[in-house]
């Protein structure tokens, strides 16, 4: 059995004359957890659908389980579970009506007594229609179903979308617990925290070009962050510009600053020992804003 | 196959229902005049009273008073555009109304091949329109005794199979359509206005015989209507099976080859057409 679940060489895909995906190369392990991270219209959602023949690359090769998607989908479409980033189901089924449509097209192979287990642990009741739902149960929905069958690999678009933070943790666990069980998990998110939280390798789209497939914590310590440093009176802050990867943005009269940290904290928060601190905050950057750090990081090495 | 059969059928229960019911409401309506209507004095000299085009455009008109005239002036004549607007509105949305709500995306995401998804689905709308008719034709049948209209219940059916095949015909081209235009709308409206077009070119041909050789290659003019009750052109209807039988072929073949499209994700534009006076995307008029 090969380690290699997905594996995507050169794949390229246009919408006319705009090109979604460009020369893309992607493997994934089995039994990893893989974030395919980028912006909206980065290509992660045209990636993700090449890898399940729903849509036909314009060039390249894609694998998935030892399988070609174009020759043979329903092998492959048996073998994983994949919920859509913009999930629509039929609004005038109930969610026992879609989950047992959806079972029916599995061949009635699922055991409904974990579907009504993941049900429950997702807060789901079953017996509304779905048109009567909020986007977070509708999403729901689209959990459940991707996992009901216990999928060799599982494709997620966007997986949390929508839901509150305490159903965003549990599908982060029911992740966690799939790939416990041997499961691959593939999952596109343009949600920093929830990439840093469940994947251990990620791949950054953007574009439609892959930039960069690295273990996520070397992403995290790459990414810069800023830190607001009250002081309890009026300080120098030479020592703290001289740290290494720390960039004084803006000072207010040396009782604050504001500072850009690429990298660890540590030097930063040694340095600090010696100040009078009275108040120390820091906040992660916006996507872009990691997307703009990594590309400086790479103009620089370039040169 | 037969899961998606089954649920396509499930989806369509509220339509059957409803055509069902209001066509059998008209059949027993129907059925219950006909004695009345046969036996107006002076009814056939009114009709014959009628401008000389008109009863061209709708065919023999004279034969109204017998249950076979009857049936062909009042039911096969208005049911093919009836009905047909069922058949062309189920045909266009038959695939392409889940693709463009985004729903095929997640079932084509599941173990069931397109060649599946696609028979169940036509099937399902095969047997759908087979149950509206048979609804319909009951609502002859069943009060016939009561009335003047001695047919057997097979004089009964034999127009409605030509009917059933002319609504295969033009919901299949309507499903054909729809994977070949950019949108359900566009699909929907481009078979229903064949539809129209050739229905009006029947009646026309009736009145204008210059126009008889160009309707021997439209389907309607393979549709028997009433007359079928005293003898079903079975030539005709194998035609019109075959017909729609090489829509639905071809729908599939297509419908085998091309992205399953979501929302804002490109294709629903018609190609662009090259005009030598268009500037090229990204090039500047000369100053």
């Amino acid at each position: 059995m090969s380690d290699i679940v997905i594996d995507v060489q050169d794949l390229t895909k246009s919408y006319g004359r705009v090109r979604a995906v460009r020369d893309i190369d992607l493997k994934v392990r089995r039994g990893e957890i893989f974030g395919y991270l980028g912006p909206n219209g980065a290509g992660k959602t045209t990636t993700m659908r090449c890898l399940l023949d729903l849509i036909r690359p314009d060039g390249g090769t894609v694998r998935v389980l030892g399988l070609d998607p174009q020759a043979d989908p329903v092998a492959v479409q048996a073998r994983a579970g994949y919920l859509p980033g913009e999930l629509r189901l039929d609004p005038n089924m109930t969610v026992e009506g879609a989950l047992r449509y959806f079972n029916a097209l599995r061949g009635n192979k699922v055991d409904w007594g974990f579907v009504r287990q993941l049900a429950e642990r997702l807060d789901l009741d079953l017996k509304p229609i779905i048109k009567n739902l909020s986007h977070g149960n509708k999403q729901k929905v689209g959990v459940v179903q991707a996992l009901m069958h216990r999928p060799e690999l599982l494709l997620l678009d966007e997986p949390t979308l929508g839901l509150d933070p305490l159903m965003q943790r549990e599908v982060l666990r029911l992740l966690a617990e799939a790939q416990a069980e041997g499961a691959t998990v593939f999952f596109a998110s343009h949600i920093l925290s929830e990439v840093q939280a469940a994947a251990e390798r990620v791949a950054i789209i953007r574009e439609g070009v892959i930039v960069e497939v690295a273990e996520t914590a070397s992403l995290i310590n790459r990414a810069m962050r800023r830190a607001t440093i009250r002081f309890k009176q009026a300080v120098d802050i030479g020592p703290l510009a001289n740290v290494p990867g720390v960039t004084v943005l803006s000072q207010d009269d040396g009782t604050s600053v504001l500072l850009q940290v690429e990298g660890e904290m540590d030097g930063l928060i040694k340095a600090l020992a010696a100040f009078p601190v009275s108040d120390f905050e820091t906040e992660r950057p916006s996507l872009e804003e990691i997307f703009l750090a990594y590309y400086e990081a790479g103009d620089e090495e370039g040169n | 196959m037969f899961a998606e059969f089954k649920h396509t059928l499930r989806r369509m229960r509220g339509q059957m229902i409803g055509w069902g019911i209001g066509l059998a409401l008209y059949g027993l309506m129907m059925v219950s005049f006909f004695d009345t209507i046969a036996d107006i004095a002076g009814f056939e000299e009114l009709i014959a009273s009628y401008p000389q085009e008109l009863l061209a455009f709708f065919g023999d008109m004279m034969a109204i008073t017998t249950p076979a005239g009857y049936i062909d002036i009042y039911y096969c004549t208005y049911m093919q555009i009836i009905i047909g607007i069922f058949a062309v509105g189920v045909g266009a949305s038959l695939l392409v109304g889940d693709e463009e709500k985004g729903i095929l995306d997640l079932v084509l995401a599941h173990p069931v091949s397109r060649t599946a998804l696609f028979w169940g689905r036509w099937l399902g709308f095969v047997a759908a329109t087979a149950v509206i008719l048979l609804v319909s034709w009951l609502s002859w049948v069943i009060p016939s005794g009561r009335s003047g209209m001695e047919l057997t219940w097979i004089e009964f059916l034999r127009p409605f199979l030509p009917l059933f095949a002319e609504l295969l015909v033009f919901g299949t081209l309507a499903l054909l359509f729809s994977m070949l235009l950019p949108s359900v709308r566009m699909a929907g409206m481009a078979s229903g206005g064949l539809l129209v077009a050739n229905y009006l070119l029947i009646g026309l041909a009736n009145i204008n015989k210059d126009l008889e050789s160009a309707i021997k290659f439209t389907p309607l003019h393979y549709y028997q209507g009433g007359d079928a009750v005293t003898e079903l052109n079975w030539g005709w209807l194998a035609g019109l099976l075959a017909v729609s039988a090489v829509f639905a072929l071809l729908a599939w073949w297509r419908f085998q080859r091309r992205d399953i499209r979501v929302g804002g994700e490109g294709g629903w534009r018609l190609p662009s057409l090259w005009l030598p006076f268009r500037r090229r995307a990204g090039t500047k008029r000369e100053a």
